[in-house]
């Protein structure tokens, strides 16, 4: 039955005008039973995050690092719109309308847009990657719980090997809506953490909660067209020559990054659940720092190949992003 | 990974984390971390003659107050008169040299990334960390992430909350 449901619902947040109240009723009268199916379980939360209207306070947490901001989600007939304030730290406020992302930064007068969508997001999984997603990861219920006051119920993919998170995620039952999610090492230190300390799901959100404090920009404020450009999905002549077990290439291609002379090779491999990207570029003459490096969640590994520096960095293990860039060769 | 280097230089590591640590410090920022834990180690340990009572409490208030400064500081020698400010420092530096190693990693203008990240810890305090790796890298990534359109503008906190104050 999810199977009939799905592409309706994604249908419908491509024409949100008639269809928006049967995506919402869809949503609401999903069996229980169904949450055992883990591509089936993300589909509905990742759909509750896209169609819902939510505002709340959310909390992000990596290494020792804390910070909190206000979030506020809005999904009508103009589409989905999406405002994050910071509320500690210097000021600043991220918007996302219509496949665009504004960063404004008042104490430096600094707007950062770029262009932001989502591909190979569910519930585009291709068969492969589904499949995947089941053999490497043990998806399993867990225990039930509060957060922001309400009720939910704690799901994990737990990894089968050790290239791999662990995946905790809490969701309201009644949505699907993610509440808290959190990613775990193999000593089930918390690598990562976002949670909602308060949350509304559904109620009616005034549009003006998504807009900019600044209607137009002001004159003596920095305007920058940013962003990592389009994908050009071609061959790159690159390729991986033994990938970790149960990663496969979702995309391929170059890309013209901002600051770089020759187009960098973008290569991407996803094991269902999470992706690692490969960065491949001719290396200037100077040379680069290599090594590991890590972001929040993400874990970055750089080499030099010949005359060319290798980049691979997602949300896994170390161990992982190294394997893979010792495997980067000429195809 | 510095949490491992702390053990190995308390000497709580054994046998296969004590190589896994070793092979860390061999790499990036393993062994400045290293040299850091070692002196700020011996900062405390040594002390200055009738440290005072409090004095945990004291240095962790000094840090707090302090402001994150983004350069590397180039004295590596504890000098007695220094100790107490010296303390400070060698944590800061800490955070510092990482930063500063960070920066240089594949950024096209670490000069002026560098520059304006000092402009922004005037700015604020915080927890200003420098870029590891250029965002827009991450954020070509995220396009491709299937779990990122779960938590709607969540993953934008692995990209935008390292641009400090001023959207570098």
């Amino acid at each position: 039955m999810i199977g009939s449901v799905v592409p309706v619902v994604r249908r419908a947040a491509r024409r949100p005008a008639a269809t928006l109240v049967f995506a919402v009723a869809s949503l609401v009268t999903v069996p229980a039973a169904l949450a055992q199916d883990a591509a089936a379980w993300i589909n509905r939360a990742a759909t509750a995050a896209r169609q819902l209207n939510y505002s709340g306070t959310i909390v992000y947490q990596h290494g020792g690092h804390v910070e909190t901001s206000r979030l506020v989600h809005v999904f009508d007939m103009s589409g989905e719109f999406e405002k994050l304030t910071n509320l500690d730290g210097p000021a600043r406020e991220v918007i996302r309308s219509a496949g665009e992302v504004r960063c404004y930064y008042p104490d430096a007068k600094v707007v950062r847009i770029e262009p932001r969508t989502f591909r190979n997001a569910f519930p585009s999984l291709s068969p492969q990657q589904q499949k995947s997603l089941l053999e490497f990861y043990d998806f399993r219920k867990a225990e039930s719980g509060r957060i922001a006051g309400i009720e939910v119920q704690a799901y994990v993919f737990e990894p089968r090997d050790g290239l791999r998170y662990a995946h905790k995620f809490w969701a309201d039952p009644n949505t699907g809506l993610l509440l808290k999610a959190r990613m775990l090492n193999e000593l089930s230190d918390v690598v990562e953490q976002f949670a909602f300390t308060d949350i509304a799901i559904g109620a009616r959100i005034d549009r003006t909660l998504v807009r900019p404090s600044w209607s137009t920009v002001p004159s003596d404020w920095q305007v920058r067209q940013e962003g990592p450009g389009d994908l050009e999905t071609k061959e790159t002549g690159w390729t991986v020559s033994k990938l970790p077990a149960g990663f496969t290439k979702i995309v391929e291609g170059f890309r013209t990054l901002r600051g770089k002379r020759f187009p960098v090779a973008h290569l991407v491999y996803s094991d269902g659940l999470v992706a690692v990207s490969v960065f491949v570029e001719p290396m200037a003459s100077t040379p680069h720092q290599t090594g590991a490096v890590q972001q929040g969640g993400t874990h970055v590994y750089m080499r030099q190949l010949d005359d060319h520096l290798v980049t691979v960095l997602g949300e896994v293990p170390q161990v992982t992003v190294r394997q893979i860039a010792n495997a980067v060769m000429r195809r | 990974m510095r949490e491992e280097i702390s053990r190995l230089v308390d000497g709580e590591l054994e046998d296969e984390q004590f190589d896994t640590a070793c092979g860390e410090l061999k790499q990036g920022e393993g062994m400045a971390t290293w040299v850091c834990y070692h002196m700020i180690g011996e900062t405390l340990r040594e002390g200055s003659p009738g440290m005072a009572p409090g004095f945990s409490q004291k240095l962790l208030d000094r840090l707090a107050a302090e402001p994150t400064i983004v350069a590397p500081r180039p004295r590596l020698r504890v000098e007695r008169p220094m100790t107490y400010a010296w303390a400070a420092a060698a944590t800061i530096a800490a955070v510092a040299l990482t930063g500063w190693v960070a920066l240089s990693v594949v950024e096209p203008n670490g000069a002026m990334a560098l520059a304006k990240a000092r402009e922004a810890a005037q700015v604020r305090a915080a927890h200003l960390r420098p870029a590891a790796v250029p965002q827009d890298y991450i954020l070509a990534h995220q396009e491709y992430s299937p779990t990122t359109p779960l938590q709607g503008l969540g993953p934008t906190f692995r990209t935008i909350s390292v641009q400090g104050g001023d959207g570098r």
